[in-house]
Formats: C-alpha cells, sequence, structure tokens
C-alpha cells in the first residue's frame, strides 16, 4: 500500500479517529485525490474490520470506535468529493421499522454501508412504511434497509414491502432486512432479497446486490 | 411437591415431581391472562416483579416468584412519556398486534450523555427503606411455599449504559477505561447494596443479570468483559454468598455469551437465564455443563411462541425436558416476558405441557 495511504488505513482499523483525520489531511496535502483515498485506504480498512468481525476478533465496540475513525477521516473527503467523478457504490435508505426504536444494529448496519462506499440516507427509528416511500421517490435509491428487534414489530417489514408494492416502486429498490427475531426463511416469506445476521454480511451483501 | 421443594430439588440436580416453572408476562399480555383466568390483581403488571401481587402467578402454579428492586423497575413505569429516579428519559411506543396494541416503554434520554455531567451525578439512594418493603411482605406471605428471588437484573452493564446511551458505553469501553470504570461502579454499588439487603432479608436466589450476548455472538470481546465486567460480577456473587452461603446466584444475558460461561460457573454462578435457543444450544450446554450449572428458561421466545402452533410448543417443551431437563437442573420459562403477539393457545400449550408431564 502507499505511504500515505497504509497509516490511515491502519488509524481506522485500531480506531483512531485522530489519527485517521491527521493522516487523511497529510495526503491530501501530498497531492493525493480525495477518491483514492476514499477507494484505496478508508473502503479498504472497514473491509478489513467487516473481516474480523467476522472472525470474531472485533466486536462492537471495536466496531464502533473503526467507524467513528473512518467517518472522521470521510468528513474531510466529502466535499472533495462531490466535486469529483467519484461515484458512490450505491444508495441506501436504511431505518428501524415502525413501532421500534433500537437503533444499535441499524446504525452498525449503515456505518459498514458508508464503509464500503454507499450514500446513506438514515431515517432513524420508528419510520413508517410511507416515510421509508417518500424517500425512495426523493433519493434515487438502490437499496432499502430496514431494521427490527423485535417479534412484535418484525411484521411491520413485510408491511413496509407490500406498501412499496403497491406504490409501484417494488422494481425500483432492493431490500435487505436484519434485527434480532429476522431469519433467511422470513426475508424469502415477506419477498425481501435478503437477510444479513451481522453488519458486516449486510455491506458484503449489499455490495452483490447493486453490483 | 410444594414449590420451593421443586426449584430446590432441580437446582441440587434431583428429579422433581414436575418441572418448575417460572413465566412473566409484558403488561397487555397480563390483561388478556387476567380476562382468560377471570380474576383480579394489580392494574399494571411489573414483568420484573416489582410491586406485584402474584395472582397470576400463584394460579398458573408457578413455582418461584420474583420480588425486583432496582433500576429495572424503571420498565413499565407510566402509560405516558416519564423521567426515573436515575434522570433516565422513558417514551412510551405502541406496537400493533394480531390481539390488539401493545406499548413497550423505551429508554429514550440519558442523563450522562455529556462527559460533565458525569462527575456531579447523583445516583438514587439503595438504603431507603421503602424500597425493600414489597420484599418483606412477599418473604412473611410466600415463602413457606414458593421460591422467592430477589431481582437486581440490569446489574451493572444495562444500567451504565441507560445512564450513558449504548454507544457512547461501548466507545468509553473502547477508549477510555477511567470514564468507563466510574460509570459502571455506579450502578454496581446501587445494585450490590440492594441484592445484599435481599440476601439479608431471606430470599433463596439473587437474579443478576446485563445483556452482553446479540443474537449470535458477544456484543463484547470476552476480553472486555474480563476486564469491566467479570471482577464486578465475582465480588457481587461472594458477598452475597458471604451472607448466606446457601443462596443461589442467577444471571440473565439475552443472546449468545457462551465464550464466558466457563468463567461465569468459575465465579460462582448456580444458574444461567434465559438461553434463548436460537443463539445457543439448550442441549449443548447441558452436555458441556451438567451438573455445574442449572438452566432457568430455554423457551423460544423469538418463533416458537409468538409464531409457532400449539403442538410446536408442546414440543419445545417435551424436548426440553427429556434433554436440558434431564436429571433436574431446568426452570422452564420463556427467554422473555409473554409478549402480546402470543396466541392464548400457545400460552396454554406452554403452561399445560409443563405442568402436566411427571418426570421420567
Amino acid at each position: 500500500m502507499d505511504q500515505t495511504l497504509e497509516p490511515i488505513y491502519n488509524a481506522v482499523l485500531n480506531g483512531d479517529k485522530d489519527a485517521a483525520v491527521e493522516n487523511v489531511q497529510a495526503a491530501l496535502d501530498a497531492g493525493t485525490d480525495a477518491g483514492v483515498i476514499l477507494q484505496k485506504s478508508l473502503i479498504p480498512a472497514m473491509e478489513k474490520v467487516g473481516q474480523l468481525f467476522e472472525a470474531g476478533e472485533y466486536y462492537v465496540p471495536e466496531m464502533l470506535i473503526a467507524a467513528r475513525a473512518m467517518q472522521a477521516g470521510l468528513g474531510l473527503l466529502k466535499p472533495l468529493l462531490v466535486d469529483s467523478d467519484v461515484k458512490p457504490t450505491g444508495k441506501v435508505v436504511i431505518g428501524t421499522v415502525k413501532g421500534d426504536l433500537h437503533d444499535i444494529g441499524k446504525n452498525l448496519v449503515a456505518m459498514m454501508l458508508e464503509g464500503a462506499g454507499f450514500e446513506i440516507h438514515d431515517l432513524g427509528t420508528d419510520v413508517s412504511p410511507d416515510k421509508f416511500i417518500t424517500a425512495i421517490k426523493e433519493e434515487n435509491v438502490d437499496i432499502l434497509a430496514m431494521s427490527a428487534l423485535l417479534t412484535t414489530t418484525m411484521p411491520m417489514m413485510e408491511t413496509t414491502i407490500k406498501a412499496v408494492d403497491e406504490a409501484g416502486l417494488r422494481d425500483v429498490v432492493k431490500i435487505i432486512i436484519g434485527g434480532a427475531p429476522v431469519t433467511t426463511e422470513y426475508a424469502q416469506k415477506i419477498g425481501a432479497d435478503g437477510f444479513a445476521p451481522d453488519a458486516s454480511q449486510a455491506a458484503s451483501m449489499a455490495k452483490r446486490l447493486v453490483a | 411437591m410444594k414449590h420451593r421443594e421443586r426449584v430446590e430439588t432441580v437446582l441440587n440436580h434431583e428429579k422433581p415431581d414436575r418441572c418448575p416453572m417460572q413465566i412473566s408476562f409484558t403488561p397487555e399480555f397480563a390483561v388478556r391472562l387476567r380476562k382468560d383466568l377471570e380474576i383480579q390483581g394489580r392494574q399494571v403488571h411489573n414483568p420484573h416483579g416489582g410491586g406485584n401481587t402474584y395472582e397470576l402467578e400463584r394460579t398458573l402454579g408457578e413455582d418461584m416468584l420474583l420480588t425486583s428492586v432496582g433500576w429495572a423497575n424503571s420498565y413499565y413505569m407510566d402509560d405516558k412519556a416519564y423521567v426515573d429516579e436515575w434522570g433516565i428519559g422513558w417514551d412510551v411506543q405502541p406496537y400493533q398486534t394480531p390481539y390488539g396494541i401493545g406499548h413497550y416503554t423505551e429508554i429514550v434520554a440519558h442523563p450522562l450523555v455529556d462527559d460533565v455531567a458525569v462527575a456531579d451525578y447523583q445516583p438514587p439512594d439503595p438504603n431507603r427503606e421503602h424500597l425493600y418493603s414489597d420484599a418483606k411482605q412477599m418473604i412473611q406471605a410466600f415463602k413457606d411455599e414458593y421460591w422467592i428471588v430477589g431481582v437486581t437484573v440490569t446489574t451493572i452493564f444495562e444500567t451504565a449504559w441507560a445512564l450513558r446511551g449504548l454507544e457512547q458505553m461501548l466507545l468509553d469501553m473502547a477508549t477510555d477505561s477511567d470514564l468507563a470504570n466510574h460509570i459502571l461502579d455506579i450502578p454496581y454499588h446501587y445494585h450490590l447494596t440492594a441484592a445484599k439487603r435481599l440476601a439479608e432479608l431471606g430470599v433463596d436466589m439473587i437474579w443478576t443479570g446485563d445483556d452482553v450476548g446479540a443474537q449470535y455472538g458477544m456484543l463484547i470481546s470476552p476480553k472486555m468483559w474480563r476486564e469491566y465486567l467479570k471482577p464486578r460480577m465475582s465480588n457481587f456473587f461472594a458477598e452475597l454468598k458471604a451472607i448466606n452461603p446457601n443462596i443461589k446466584i442467577a444471571y440473565h444475558s439475552d443472546g449468545d455469551i457462551s465464550p464466558i460461561i466457563p468463567e461465569l460457573v468459575e465465579i460462582g454462578l448456580d444458574v444461567l437465564n434465559p438461553v434463548q435457543p436460537a443463539s445457543m444450544d439448550p442441549i449443548k450446554l447441558k452436555r458441556e455443563y451438567a451438573d455445574q450449572l442449572s438452566f432457568w428458561g430455554t423457551i423460544d421466545e423469538q418463533h416458537t411462541l409468538p409464531f409457532g402452533s400449539p403442538t410446536d410448543v408442546r414440543n419445545e417443551v417435551l424436548e426440553r425436558l427429556s434433554t436440558t431437563g434431564k436429571n433436574g437442573g431446568l426452570i422452564l420459562s420463556p427467554t422473555h416476558h409473554v409478549q402480546l403477539d402470543t396466541p392464548m393457545e400457545n400460552f396454554w400449550a406452554m403452561v399445560n405441557t409443563i405442568t402436566n408431564t411427571t418426570y421420567q
């Protein structure tokens, strides 16, 4: 790896926000293209974080501090990326379904998707089908991602998919779901395009769905 | 067999007449059940046991009665938004089920979200006498007949993150151990005081707990658990056993915590709750821990109870009795308070199969 990029990669992996900011700035000052910094250091670092998470070496706290470092670095790049021709991997609307206020799982998925180069529109928690639909219409979205922690709110995923279908938008977006009681079988049953058991696998799945 | 003997027997890894049973309910399920049973009771049922009058539990033939002192009593405190005595803000969140609209109370505001609030924070006082009046009354009224559980769940980590915010607490644990330790000590000291007092009052078991498991693995690493939570839990258990060497200790964590179970046993754990079967295999656990550990829970609340058939529920109960419950060591219970989305036929299939099945 390029010697200006390796410290950025390591800073994200170690969850060192200050070092991430410092080294992204140093790389920019050295004339490295913002798109290159994103594609060659931030995204690979978060991919590695995902691998370490799946391997049981990283857990939620390590993922959170890595994502925080990645976001701090990305903050410096964003204004520059707008002016360049670097396109996001895809655009995602994400939220926890109506009736459910739990957000850490949804937030982790959003962070891992952002770390995979997706543009994220996070609608928060307790999101009604109408709100999801409005966002899909307005945002030119590739993926709708829904979360539910509870058996009592999980059926709202099916309600939302039906509403998306009735709004004539089902073919416009891929739909992915996750949350403690959710399974692959449930995803198939309600007509979602995919389920992932954790944030890292959600990011891999999202990449496959827009490839 | 008396209810308490039944529990005592299985915790000694011996066969009872039938498997002991413990069931709690969300408030709206309790209302449905009261209608079904045509009995009265306290208007709002507290699933953790604080303030309950136990008509439902006793009518069903439950064997353990719960009495709770601690932050967990802040759940289901009101039907509109409120701030509890810890300064933690709650909102009331409705959800729709085939059996009507239910409400969860959800944590929405954290008094220690800003670093500057941490140093001056004054937690509530666990030595207020009135906190223990329910426990005293119920011990006097029911201890002859029932196994009495003093509840101090959300013992350390869960109350700490409610004070600080979950993500921020996890970040603190990863980046600022002094701050994290300071915050974790607040609920630790409170609940230790409460648990010791409950032990002195004569409860048979103390139920501790902190959710550190996610659906498919631990939320924090075993290493981080060893750094922050194991030493505190170890001392917690030891102080209770110093008061009463015969007291039993139960620990609750949702999800998969299999990597730390050997160490929980090492520090004196007697009973593991709730053993979510979608996260940890109860048969494997029985094989691994045999008579070193008893299990309380194991009836699936994520699939079988809300979405299965009465036959599925019955089969799950019977399978547990012949595997995890072989030669005792099992108290059957749903892995969470019974939710409003549970069909009444499934609920009764669970209760009737447990109470009507004689141990083989």
